[in-house]
């Protein structure tokens, strides 16, 4: 079952400026007024790397997170699934899903994952 | 001491053939030379000053790690334990690292323990590959089994090779979680974790072969413990 | 407003000190500047206390009241300053606003952090703790790998080279190793890491394209400075008074993806006007500054940022040796956070501390920058989320 990607954004209703995570101001104008809104489309990638060294909780040896912007200019990180960074590129478009990146108190916690289209 | 070889012959068992390892050479991050070879079972009781202060350092497990290795290498040394082998790095002719493991026959390896002396240079990390490069490279095995005594080892080397954790297996040092390094593993992390040239000119093996130096206890210990000169 | 001046300082080195808690080494360097400021066994009206991460590492709270309690320093008021990695700048501007205001005359500022004190992956997760709790932390983003996509897009844009990173690396290892208070006091070269055929084993990838040489390490630490009036400063202490000529701090959006830019550091930049204009000084009025390099790539862009280097020449100047102590601007002659290590707690306090040595001409000659008057300190908050920037000037 393809799983709705969770991610809520907030538009600014006076000013259109998109804010995710939350503001309870808008970072440009500072009004008050958002109207919520979901990412559509496929995501492009503007910034990536590949850790090593990861932090308690991930029994891998390297994750790829990247930051993508999708059509509608809301941009999150996300993990990508890649198994080498030569297939990556910044400005490629890359497909969203909602899956689980992470372990905790050995239930799976889901957020944005990406591979190449 | 004399020794009953009746006796002797009843006690020492039959020992499987070891191909050597060859040595090589490390060209560290300071620019020092690292050679790395294996060592000649009469060379033991000079390599044995360089593990006895190591007993008595309890940072990082030092300790444990120490007093083991120590009987490991008498146990060799003293032909109580077969099929043993040891390599060491040595900078200048002195001993910067050890590491050692056994064949239990010519499919499986057992990893015994790993001793960085110099810390900062990656010196247990290159050794610890060496250690994993002459079972499957050189002795020829299928796996290696593994298991650590300290968190940098876990860290290390589970992590970094991708190991295989081995439920209800019981490697030799005892009831830690045991693991291994299959071939194919072995193979995908060689150009990423396996460093040196070989051969070692001439004259640096020569040298090498022919200074085995230990630092004394107390440039050991500071080495080991110092707050001072390490990498993270 | 009162001028403000630093007229003791303290600190002890940096690594793993397995054998002091934290308390411990707050306290060796609390007593270290009172003994450099001529106060001994003299009180101070208030204590402020730099520390990112005792409630998560040692399960510890209320360090500052702790402080003042093993120094028997009560009834001194006591806080504790928590600003992440810029606790430390962040602590000393606290201060410096209570003696500037004329509330206090003399006050002890000791910054400290502990982070040996747990495994390295814990240490790099309590780092972690920084990013934001739901849009980032959740991904295993670790702050390496935030500095990991800065410098991609840095050299995308700028032309920035691995050979320049390295340039940095291999200029603060070599400074540190002539640091005693230095976590790390071992020289590194360009064959070792870089051009050797072992050197991709020897340095390898850590967040990509940044590699293991690129970072600082995680250490324990402390240091400390006495503040006072700076019209008092003669009757208290013997020392050459410092003054804090002038200050600045500037915070910038939580996460790197609300930034319009993300490869422009505007907390850098604006922390480092307000400092500079405060002062009445240019960037190319600095003798010899610290920065904070928790990543190579964090030296050359605030280099730029806060204007020694047009955007873009950092590296090249780097490369070039503009930024060596014999150099054009002096960057980093401690060894900065890459070779002292980075306690995040102290780092602020330590780099304000070797400027105090850069200014008082205490140094060894090959530390020591040639006749330096003016230096400036840059402390650096999340992924440049909050950053305190210090100029100071040695007072005649």
């Amino acid at each position: 079952m393809k799983q709705e990607i969770r991610i809520t954004a907030y538009k600014c209703k006076a000013c259109g400026q998109i804010h995710y995570p939350y503001h309870d101001r808008c970072l440009a104008c500072k009004k008050r007024d958002f109207e919520q809104i979901k990412p559509e489309g496929d995501a492009h990638l503007l910034a990536y790397t590949q850790i090593f060294n990861l932090p308690w909780g991930f029994d891998v040896r390297f994750l790829v997170i990247g930051v993508v912007e999708f059509a509608n200019g809301i941009k999150s990180m996300g993990q990508i699934q890649v198994d080498s960074l030569e297939k990556l590129k910044t400005g490629m478009s890359l497909k969203p899903y909602w899956g689980p990146v992470r372990v905790e108190a050995e239930e799976p916690v889901y957020g944005l994952v990406l591979r190449p289209s | 001491m004399s020794l009953d070889m009746e006796l002797e012959s009843v006690l020492r068992a039959p020992a499987l053939e070891m191909p050597p390892y060859p040595a090589k050479v490390i060209t560290l991050a300071n620019s020092k030379q690292m050679v790395v070879r294996q060592v000649r079972r009469f060379e033991v009781p000079v390599l044995l000053d360089a593990v006895r202060p190591t007993m008595k350092i309890e940072k990082d497990f030092y300790d444990i790690v120490g007093a083991r290795l120590y009987a490991e290498l008498l146990g060799w040394y003293r032909h109580r334990v077969r099929n043993e082998y040891c390599l060491v790095g040595q900078i200048d002719g002195y001993v910067v690292g050890i590491v050692n493991g056994r064949m239990v026959d010519q499919e499986i390896g057992m990893s015994y323990h790993t001793m960085a002396i110099d810390r900062g240079l990656k010196v247990g990390a290159h050794l610890f590959a060496a250690k994993m490069e002459h079972h499957i490279e050189f002795l020829g095995q299928q796996e290696v089994w593994i298991t650590a005594e300290s968190p940098i080892g876990f860290r290390r080397w589970m992590i970094e090779y991708d190991l295989i954790q081995q439920v209800g297996v019981q490697h030799e040092l005892g009831g830690a979680t045991s693991y291994k390094l299959t071939r194919d593993l072995y193979f995908d992390s060689k150009s990423r974790l396996v460093a040196g040239q070989r051969p070692v000119p001439k004259a640096q093996l020569d040298y090498a072969l022919e200074n085995l130096f230990i630092a004394d206890e107390k440039a050991i210990r500071e080495k080991i413990c110092g707050t001072l000169g390490g990498q993270p | 407003m009162r001028d403000v001046a630093i007229i003791g300082v303290g600190m002890i080195p940096f690594g793993r000190r397995d054998e002091d808690s934290l308390l411990d080494m707050l306290a060796y360097a609390s007593l270290d500047a009172l003994d450099d400021a001529g106060m001994s066994e003299k009180g101070v009206d208030a204590v402020y206390v730099a520390n990112m991460g005792a409630g998560i590492l040692q399960h510890q709270t209320s360090v500052a009241s702790a402080l003042v309690d093993r120094l028997s320093l009560q009834p001194a008021a006591a806080d504790t300053i928590e600003n992440g990695p810029a606790s430390g700048a962040s602590a000393i501007k606290n201060g410096v606003l209570a003696v500037a205001s004329g509330y206090y005359d003399t006050v002890l500022v000791a910054g400290g952090e502990k982070m040996r004190e747990v495994v390295g992956w814990k240490a790099t997760d309590f780092v972690a703790t920084m990013t934001h709790p739901e849009v980032e932390y959740p991904y295993g983003i670790t702050l390496p790998g935030m500095a990991g996509m800065f410098t991609r897009l840095y050299m995308e844009k700028y032309g920035l080279t691995q050979e320049q990173l390295i340039a940095v690396a291999i200029k603060n290892q070599k400074m540190g190793a002539l640091n005693p208070y230095a976590h790390v006091n071992m020289v590194i070269t360009r064959e070792g890491i870089y051009e050797s055929p072992d050197a991709a084993v020897n340095n390898p990838v850590a967040a990509d394209p940044l590699r293991f040489y690129d970072m600082c390490p995680v250490s324990d630490g402390a240091a400390a400075v006495i503040l006072c009036p700076l019209e008092k400063a003669r009757e208290i202490s013997r020392k050459i008074p410092v003054l804090i000529a002038g200050f600045g701090q500037a915070t910038d959006t939580h996460t790197l993806q609300e930034r319009e830019d993300p490869t422009d550091l505007k907390a850098v930049t604006l922390a480092a006007e307000q400092a500079f204009r405060m002062a009445n000084l240019k960037p190319k009025d600095v003798d010899v500054a610290e920065l904070h390099d928790a990543f190579t790539i964090l030296e050359v862009a605030e280099s730029e940022h806060v204007g020694f280097f047009k955007k873009g020449e950092g590296g090249k100047a780097a490369e070039k040796g503009e930024t060596s102590i014999n150099g054009k601007i002096p960057i980093n002659v401690s060894g900065g956070l890459k070779s002292r290590g980075h306690p995040v707690g102290a780092t602020g306090v330590a780099q304000v501390v070797e400027i105090v040595f850069q200014l008082r001409h205490e140094l060894v000659p090959k530390r020591q920058v040639k006749d330096a008057k003016v230096g400036f300190t840059l402390n650096f908050g999340g992924f440049g989320n909050n950053v305190v920037a210090f100029v100071l000037r040695r007072s005649e």
